[in-house]
Parts: C-alpha cells; structure tokens; sequence
C-alpha cells in the first residue's frame, strides 16, 4: 500500500515539474508580448511618471491612432504606418500566390513528369534554399535594373517569388512523392491532361500542404527586413522598413507606446494567420509521415 | 472489342533489360492472364500494353491499329490498378464519371452510363461516398465500375485482388468471371498467384525474367509445362522434380527411385516422353502430388502405375486431402492421400506412383524432354 502511494506521488511530482518548467517558458515567450500590449494602450504621462513594466493606470487607444496614422515616420506627407502596411499587402498576396502555384507546378512535374535531368533540376532548386538573403543583393539589384523593376513593388513581389520558389517546391515535391504514382497512370488512361490532372485531381489534394507553404511563404514575406529596405524606394516600403524607420527617427523623448502599437500592427497580420490556420500548418507539417 | 497483338516487344530502363522479346496474340474476347513471379515483368508489359510505359522496340497492336506510340488515352484502353487508384477528393459517382466527362460525354449519358455499371457492379447504393468511406471490396468494385463505364475496347487488370482477405479475394474472383462471361471483352490481368490463373483465365502467359515461358490455356499449362520453372510455378502443392536414372526395359524405358534402400522401376509412358537418347543418363521426373496416392485397387490395376513402400517424414492435413512427405532417391517428394488412409510420421505406407501424367525434364537446360 505505501509503495503504491509513493508510485503516486513520484507521478504527481514528475507531472507537476513538467507542467512547471512548461509555464516558465512559456511565460518566457508571452510576457514581452504582454508588457507591449500593455504599454501600447497606456498614455505617455503615465510611463514617464512610473515604470516601463507596470500595469497601466488608464487606457488609451491613443499610441494606436499614432502609429496608425498621425505620426510622421521620414520626410514623407502621408502620416504613420499605413501607408507601409498597405505596400506590405500588396506585395505580400501576389509574392505569396505566386510563389504557391510556381512551388506546385514545380512539384507536380518533378514528381510525377520527371524529364531527363529533373533530379539535377531538383537538387538545383534545393540549393535555393541555403542561399543567404545577402548573397543575392547585388546581383538581384542589377537584374532589378535592368527590368526597370527598381524601387517598385513589382520588384520586391518578383525578388520574393525567386527567393521563395526553392521553398515551395521542395514543400509540395515532397509532400506528392507520397501521392501513390497509380493515380496518375489512371487518370491518364481516363483521357487527362497534364493541367487536367493538375487541377482535377492534385490539386485538391493539396490543402495540407498548401496551407503550410501559404503561412511559411506570408510570414517570410511579411517579416522580410532586408530586401524590403534594399529593393525599396520611400513609395514602395514594406511595414517592417516603415516600423524601423519610425522607431528611429523620432527625435526627442523616446514613444514607447506608440513604438510597441507600430510593432504591434506589423506583427498581427503574421499572428492572425498562425491563429486561423495553424492547426493545419502542424496537420500539414506532419502530413506524409503517417499513412493514413 | 478487338484482338490484342503484341509482336517482339523488348523494354529497357538503362542497363536493366527488363522484356525481351514478347510475343503474344489475344484474340477478341479472350480472357488472358500474365503470370510469374515478382520481377518478372508482367506489370511492365501490361503498363506497356496501357502506354503508361513506351516499349523500347517491337509493336503493339489493337484491332488493325498500331498503337506503339499512341497515347494512353487514345488506346481506348481501361485499367484497374493494384491500390484501385481511386480519385480520393471524388466520390464514386464522380470516380466513373470522370473519364466520360472528359471525353465529353453528354450529362444525361453519363449520368445513364453510371447507373448502369453502379447496377452491374451492385455499387448503387454507396454512389455519394467518398473512396476513404468504403472497404476494400467495395473499392475494388468501383475501380473496375471505372474500367467498365468507358467500355473500353480492352481492360487491363494489375493484380487487382491482391489487396483483398483471402475469403473476399475468392469472392471477387468468381465475380470477375462472372463478368467476363456477360462482357465478353478482351481482358489482360497480371497476378502473382497462380490459383487465380488457373481459375479464371481462358489462356495463361507464364512469364520468368522478362521471357514468356509458356502461353497456353491453364490445362496444358498445367498437365504440359514447357520447362521445370512452369511444372513448379503452377500448381499447388508444387510437382515434385526427382533426379533419376533411365534404364531400358522389355518394350520401353523406367525410371530408377530408391525409397528406404529400396529400388524400383517405374516405366515410363512412351505417350509423355521418349527418353531414347537417354538411357543409362539422368534426367529429372516431375510429377504432382496427386498422382502419388494411397493404395486403391481401381488405380493399382492401371498401366503406368507402381507402388512404393515409402517412410512417412512429414503429415500435413488440410482437410480435403493429407499431404504426405517422403523421401525419395534422397530428395523431398509430397504425396496426396486421402485423410484416412494416412500413416503417422515415422511409419512405412504403400503409395501408388502413376506415371501417365508423369513429365521429365533435361537436368541441365531444365527443358521438357
């Protein structure tokens, strides 16, 4: 009977240290981000009367007005971070698209019409993946040049889409060599076509995996710093570039609160997306590795 | 309908000469089956018969058409795939109807064309489901309800039941002869089991390393193997091969086995062999089980036929019949008796060997003498 209890214990112990050590961290994760939502809706009197880290006294929605749309980030006429967010959408959702359906022909060929020389065509793509976003400025500038794509939002969707095309592929290559090959040899003997199958057949199989590449495509996009700030001119600049701009070049006293709503509103369109979708992105991560 | 051709075909990957050299003709109607073991070929040959795969030479022709480099879907050609191959993000209706909408087919027609194969295959019922919803049975009917509504001038079958349990696999078997007796199409089906041959096929193509070994119906394949590779693959339990000796006797030829420092001469009918240009040489005897019986006197009064005192090694019941292993000139030699008249292992039994169906083989090119 005792040797049994103290089982119990020793259980309850090991749950209890798991569940703890699990809290830590997350708490570790969530309180920058709860101390931003904080600050961002208390008024600036309040923090410099008290602490950085305090719960806020009053509530405000001011520091957002501000960083939305009244706070003047550079020498431009147009105020706050709107009109950088709305450059960010517009090249977020064709650099994402775009990347998606290359990445799924790509890998609907490479899988089921493989050519002579697709596996060096493959292993080819792959090493797009290694590639640091530096290794590619200088050349990808010139070439921006010569398109006459240079400081244009269509440059930074195209930059965006070479980069992202190695991901993409090699997302959907993998996911359809678990695709049984008979499919296609039925399909074929049906009457269909290359795009007929495509469309008809792979395609809807592809949700799992096309909810994955969707959200790893949006948030490298979306969170992009560096070729948002080289292949850019002042009408063309991503959010991330307006945020950075905003926080550092406000003379004076530093805002915190409307720095952390500015950081805010560049994150939550990343944020919204891993709440709506990320039970699929873990279902599509894992998809393939289990046979159903 | 149409007959098939298949004149010199040879397919490579690379290096890997995987056919070489087949030759086969299929008359309209005829329920043909390719069968051998993994690796064989047959799958290849069949995917190349489909056009999923191009022969690297030789022809293959459907009716008066060359089809050698006609594309899969102008081949008027259907397929039932091992794994069925059913769209999964369609349901079954969808599933038939696909290949009919894509030939444009007209709506009513198809929607007509549907309900007469769902009826045939007794599939009607489950028309609005989706592929993971249904059994493997019943996947199996829509693959072929797939095959059948484009009314094809062949099908071809890729060991279509080799995913079903052993109960529903002879089921389905019986259905698909069934099938094919209404139909009366042309039928290609590659199987690995030879029972399924032998039950459902009007000719068997026995296929080894890319080589057709023998093409004829299933008896002939059975009671006239071309080679040892066909006398064992066929058949089960398998012939056995035992190595002897010939020898002359007054007005023919015997074969020498020794059981248990015993000798005997068992002749040799001159109807199954002439082993003239053997005599005094070694040559293989194949012969079945079930002609190596338990002492009845209706047999033991026939010519050909010899007993032998045998000591039993291994007793192998299945019910119907009690398989007897024995030892024979030193080699394993299986014995079909009936369940009573078996001995228990240790024990010494009379068993009639009938040589009238006996077969012998060349030791060396393992041919048919």
């Amino acid at each position: 009977m005792a040797k049994m209890s103290e089982r119990r214990y020793s259980e309850i112990t090991g749950r209890a240290v798991l569940y703890g050590i699990l809290i830590i961290v997350a708490a570790y994760y969530l309180v920058p981000l709860l101390i931003m939502i904080m600050t961002s809706f208390r008024s600036m009197d309040e923090i410099r009367m008290g602490q950085l880290i305090e719960l806020p006294r009053s509530f405000t929605l001011d520091a957002w007005h501000q960083a939305w749309n009244q706070v003047q980030i550079g020498a431009r006429d147009e105020l706050g971070l709107r009109p950088y967010f709305i450059n960010s959408i517009k090249m977020v959702i064709p650099a994402v698209a775009i990347s998606t359906i290359l990445g799924a022909l790509n890998g609907y060929v490479l899988s089921f019409w493989k050519f002579r020389g697709s596996e060096l065509f493959f292993a080819a793509l792959l090493l797009g993946c290694f590639l640091p976003f530096q290794a590619i400025l200088l050349p990808q500038s010139q070439l921006l040049g010569w398109l006459g794509l240079t400081g244009s939002i269509s440059g930074l969707v195209l930059t965006h889409v070479v980069y992202g095309v190695s991901f993409t592929t090699l997302f959907f290559r993998n996911y359809y060599v678990n695709l049984p090959g008979e499919l296609i040899k039925a399909a074929k003997l049906d009457g269909a076509g290359f795009w007929m199958i495509f469309f008809r057949i792979i395609l809807p199989l592809s949700s799992p995996i096309l909810v994955v590449t969707v959200i790893w495509q949006f948030t490298q996009i979306w969170n992009d710093f560096l070729f948002g700030v080289v292949f850019s001119d002042p009408s063309s600049q991503p959010v991330t570039v307006g945020l950075n701009n905003m926080v550092n070049s406000t003379t004076g006293e530093t805002r915190y609160n409307v720095d952390m709503a500015g950081a805010i509103i560049a994150a939550l369109p990343t944020i919204l997306v891993y709440v709506l979708a990320g039970k699929y992105f873990v279902r599509g991560l894992t998809a393939g590795s289990v046979k159903g | 309908m149409a007959e098939l051709k298949i004149e010199n075909v040879n397919k490579s990957f690379g290096e890997t000469h995987i056919l070489k050299g087949i030759n086969l003709d299929i008359p309209d109607g005829e329920f043909v089956i390719l069968v051998g073991p993994s690796g064989c070929g047959k799958s290849t040959l069949l995917n190349c018969v489909a056009g999923l795969e191009e022969v690297t030479s030789g022809a293959i022709r459907l009716g008066d058409k060359d089809m050698t480099r006609v594309a899969p879907k102008d081949r008027d050609i259907a397929m039932v795939f091992q794994s069925y191959a059913l769209y999964p993000n369609m349901n079954v209706y969808k599933n038939i109807a696909f290949g009919l909408e894509i030939r444009k087919m007209p709506k009513a027609e198809i929607q007509a064309e549907v309900s007469r194969v769902a009826k045939l295959l007794q599939i009607e019922h489950m028309l609005d489901r989706k592929p993971s919803q249904l059994s493997g049975g019943q996947r199996q009917r829509v693959a072929m309800g797939r095959a059948l509504a484009r009314r094809p001038q062949i099908y071809l079958f890729d060991e279509p039941l080799s995913n079903l349990d052993a109960k529903l696999r002879v089921e389905m078997r019986t259905e698909m002869k069934k099938l094919h007796q209404r139909l009366a199409t042309t039928i290609v089906y590659v199987t690995h089991d030879q029972i399924e041959a032998m039950t459902l096929a009007d000719r068997i193509a026995v296929m080894k390393d890319g080589i057709v070994q023998q093409f004829g119906t299933p008896q002939e394949v059975y009671d006239d193997p071309a080679n040892i590779f066909v006398a064992g693959f066929m058949g089960s339990p398998s012939m056995n091969f035992l190595e002897c000796e010939v020898s002359r006797v007054d007005d023919g030829f015997a074969v020498e086995v020794v059981s248990e420092a015993q000798s005997y001469l068992l002749p040799v009918d001159p109807n199954q062999a002439d082993l003239s240009g053997y005599e005094g040489k070694r040559v293989i005897l194949g012969i079945r089980p079930e002609q190596i019986t338990h002492v009845m006197p209706h047999v033991a009064e026939q010519p050909f036929v010899t007993k032998v005192t045998v000591k039993i090694e291994v007793v192998e019941p299945t019910g119907a019949d009690t398989l007897v292993l024995a030892r024979i000139n030193d080699q394993e030699c299986e014995c079909r008796v009936h369940p009573t008249e078996s001995g228990q292992p240790g024990e010494m039994m009379d068993m009639l060997f009938n040589m009238s169906k006996a077969v012998f083989f060349d030791p060396k090119t393992e041919d048919r003498l």
